[in-house]
């Protein structure tokens, strides 16, 4: 794409993303319905990042010197940024337990099964069912076997992470071209080696995608985890303002999630940019 | 060398019989015994768990097989939850209606959406940044949203897989088309034709083979937006009956449920797989 | 490197067979109960045409694939799998794209264990015998066909090796390159100071098994059906393949490969006034 184009193309999304910021700007002085006196339905710019913003100090605990509304105190910027920051990190310790453990598990089980052609078959059809469920249908199932707390909730994001890193893994390392085998073999490698020097490193370029499968499922799962019974979390956050039509906090926390999420998506790619350097793939994007 | 017609209709015969052939040899291969004894170890297991494990913690699969077999028809607990349609079956139907609204709107809107955007370059500029967010963002970040906005019933179900379907196909058609080999066109031109001759016979038929692998990847997953939909806000369908069955501590229940859901799916996938090989028999199997 | 007495029958093979069965039912086999004897040193050529069993003798000499009856011996042990003595160099791009240049030059000796600065050494001493110390940091991905198959073959001597063995590896490149890399594979193996290695080459270019070789031997329909001394001294350029016994040697190998026209046709087709086919 030529250097035109490309300004050309940048031009409109911003111009794009621009229109949608005033677009909503515009609606929300058309749109003055209020879902409760003081909290608009279609809240402006303006009034997001003020009185919604303060808004959501109603769920701070309390700590930190500094009291919760629920205890009478007032809403202030102070317990809005610790309520934020407090939900924020209950949500990224749920996911990233989960798709530790779930990714640790699978990685070692795909290798594990793919160290003999026989179990890889013999697992291959219950492997099979288990993806068809649809996960996110299994909250309740996760919740009646494991509770609504954190551990159930990690559990259920680890078993999401677990079936796509393990069908994954399995796959990659069925699709390791024969030659590198091959090739270290006839240099005398060892059944270690080989999984150490050219297993693991093969598998990588797949590795990415399942990794950013695996970081959809394991955000989804969490915010499911947090809709269906959870007592901290912006997932909790949005679906207990739902409940009283407060659509403007909703909107806010929604905005915060979204950006957590494009950061995340974009950490992971600049963490396998900098693994698959030597792959010829890889310097074509 | 055989002569004229004889030989022709000997061809094709003889490729429809390397068709069945290769069908024949990958349902072989599912039959395989290997995969078949993992299986029936699998289940050997399960059963063999849950007869230690008490059955409110983990129901065994015969017992599943048969609660999933006898609620399909009528299950007359499931009247005394509030639920319409006191049947399996009559849960999964209006599932199933949801799925296939949303996908077959979201495919429609999705692909058009991306092959415009694959030949207008302000299209692309416009709705690339707008899909590519979509893309990151779990779609059930708009399902409260959805919930106030429409309320309790379908349309906020379906608007939800709906964008999910969208958005995967907007990135298919998109890819489809600007990865469609350069030559198909240029040989075309060289032939006289224009653009949208060539819109309609090389863009649409050359894309909708990775279009229809989309569409079979968005049908998997709706499934389960689907029955969260439900779970969030719905007075019928499988999710509504999951949560009515999860509320009454029944993991047999819950998981006989599951089972039919997942058979759903495998069934869908199955006849749209059969109609995309249909659709796509040009397509060389080696390429 | 031990300069022990050179072994009359290094490579052994005694009936060696290869048969499986096809998809749709059908018995073949690739290699016929062939039997071979090769002295330590020599430079094989095992010629052929496309299908005659050549590839999949050579690897069930590497221990890739195990042989349906007979025996390989390498070195007076019956072999049992790939293994470091017997160095393979591939027709495709075998190099680890994930690993450095340098690093897949030091591959095998990394995995015997030899410590970092001895293998460093060893292998920037190959890098630059195959003339590509310059991109011993280098990525595979940014080097060319020819380069690759240079590092491959750099790999294989700085395991070495008392066997060599090689699958048309410079099939896929284009003519000039195809000759520079036989100069430099001929320059490793003699390099004076070792032990030389024992070579069986595989290819179908008639040409490049006569610039090659000290000994050709011929498959055909799995079976060998010719061998053939050439003593001819090296370096052999253009001339030397024009040497009177080097031309008979090619007409025999031709007619092996199918490609000798029976001397009375051309003349008679000559004769009625057709053009040549």
């Amino acid at each position: 794409m030529t250097p035109l184009a490309r300004r050309r193309e940048l031009a409109v999304s911003v111009a794009v993303f621009l229109a949608l910021i005033v677009l909503w700007e515009i609606l929300s002085l058309v749109y003055t319905a209020e879902a409760q006196p003081g909290e608009p339905m279609v809240a402006g710019w303006g009034t997001l990042f003020t009185r919604t913003l303060l808004s959501l100090s109603d769920y701070w605990q309390g700590g930190f010197g500094v009291k919760s509304v629920a205890d009478g105190a007032q809403r202030s910027y102070l317990a809005a940024i610790l309520s934020l920051a407090s939900h924020s990190a209950a949500t990224f310790v749920r996911l990233i337990s989960g798709l530790l453990l779930g990714g640790v598990l699978g990685v070692a089980l795909g290798l594990g099964v793919s160290w003999s052609r026989w179990s890889r078959r013999l697992v291959e059809l219950p492997t099979q069912f288990l993806r068809t469920l649809p996960l996110l249908a299994m909250v309740p199932l996760f919740q009646l076997w494991f509770g609504t707390y954190f551990f159930g909730q990690v559990l259920f994001v680890a078993y999401g992470v677990g079936v796509i890193v393990f069908a994954g893994v399995v796959n990659a390392v069925r699709n390791v071209p024969q030659i590198y085998l091959d090739n270290a073999r006839s240099f005398g490698a060892s059944r270690s080696q080989l999984y150490q020097t050219v297993i693991l490193p093969a598998i990588l370029p797949a590795m990415r995608s399942v990794t950013l499968l695996s970081l959809g499922a394991g955000w989804g799962a969490v915010l499911a985890a947090e809709y269906l019974g959870a007592q901290s979390g912006l997932g909790y956050i949005i679906v207990y303002a739902q409940q009283f039509g407060l659509l403007d906090r909703m909107f806010l926390v929604a905005l915060l999630f979204i950006l957590y999420t494009s950061m995340s998506y974009w950490a992971i790619q600049r963490l396998f940019a900098r693994l698959l350097a030597w792959s010829p793939a890889e310097a074509a994007q | 060398m055989a002569g004229g017609a004889g030989s022709v209709a000997g061809r094709a015969g003889g490729r429809a019989g390397l068709a069945s052939r290769a069908w024949a040899g990958r349902a072989l291969s599912t039959l395989d015994p290997l995969r078949l004894a993992g299986a029936a170890l699998f289940l050997a297991l399960w059963q063999g768990a849950s007869e230690f494990a008490s059955p409110i913690i983990l129901p065994g699969p015969i017992g599943v097989f048969e609660r999933a077999a006898a609620d399909f028809w009528s299950a007359p607990a499931l009247s005394y939850f509030g639920l319409e349609d006191a049947s399996l079956a009559g849960n999964l139907l209006y599932t199933a209606e949801n799925v296939a609204i949303a996908t077959l709107l979201g495919t429609v809107i999705g692909a058009t959406l991306g092959l415009l955007s694959s030949r207008f370059w302000f299209v692309r500029a416009a709705m690339d940044p707008v899909m590519m967010t979509a893309g990151t963002v779990p779609i059930l970040i708009a399902a409260p949203f959805l919930l106030i906005w429409f309320g309790v019933g379908r349309a906020s179900a379906v608007s939800l897989v709906g964008f999910y379907v969208v958005v995967i196909l907007y990135i298919s058609a998109q890819r489809a088309a600007l990865n469609l080999d350069p030559i198909y066109e240029n040989y075309a031109r060289t032939l006289g034709a224009g653009r949208r001759g060539m819109l309609g016979a090389i863009l649409i038929p050359g894309a909708t083979p990775e279009v229809l692998g989309g569409f079979r990847i968005a049908l998997a997953g709706s499934w389960g937006l689907e029955a969260v939909a439900e779970l969030l806000g719905s007075q019928t369908g499988i999710g509504k009956v999951i949560e009515v069955l999860a509320g009454a501590t029944d993991p047999q229940g819950i998981l006989a449920t599951l089972l039919l859901l997942g058979l759903a799916a495998i069934l869908a996938d199955a006849v749209v797989t059969l109609l995309i090989g249909r659709l796509t028999a040009w397509r060389d199997p080696k390429a | 490197m031990s300069m022990a007495a050179p072994n009359p029958r290094i490579i052994e093979l005694v009936e060696v067979g290869r048969a499986y069965t096809r998809a749709d039912g059908q018995a073949v086999t690739a290699v016929d109960r062939v039997s071979l004897t090769v002295p330590e040193g020599e430079f094989v050529c095992l010629i052929g045409p496309s299908g005659c069993g050549k590839s999949t003798l050579l690897q069930m000499v590497a221990g890739l694939i195990e042989p349906s009856s007979g025996a390989i011996v390498v070195d007076g042990k019956e072999i049992d799998g790939p293994g470091g003595e017997r160095g393979m160099v591939f027709q495709r791009d075998s190099v680890f794209p994930w690993m450095r240049v340098i690093d897949n030059v030091e591959y095998g000796l990394k995995c015997r264990g030899v410590d970092a600065t001895q293998r460093r050494v060893i292998a920037l001493d190959y890098l630059r015998r195959v003339g590509l110390a310059h991109v011993e940091r280098a990525w595979p991905r940014e080097l060319s066909g020819g380069m690759l198959k240079r590092v491959a073959i750099a790999a294989v001597f700085a395991n070495g090796g008392r066997v060599l063995l090689l699958d048309e590896p410079f099939g896929a490149l284009d003519y000039v390159t195809r000759h520079q890399l036989q100069d430099v594979l001929l320059d490793l193996w003699e390099e004076p100071g070792r032990a030389v290695p024992t070579v069986i080459f595989v290819t179908h270019d008639v040409d490049e098994a006569l610039t090659l070789a000290d000994r050709i031997v011929a498959m055909r329909g799995g079976a060998i059906v010719d061998d053939i001394p050439v003593r001819a001294e090296r370096p052999r350029d253009t001339d030397s393949l024009l040497m009177p016994d080097m031309v008979a040697i090619k007409h025999k190998l031709l007619g092996h490969l199918g490609l000798e026209r029976a001397p009375g046709r051309a003349a008679g087709r000559r004769a009625r006034g057709e053009s040549a086919a």
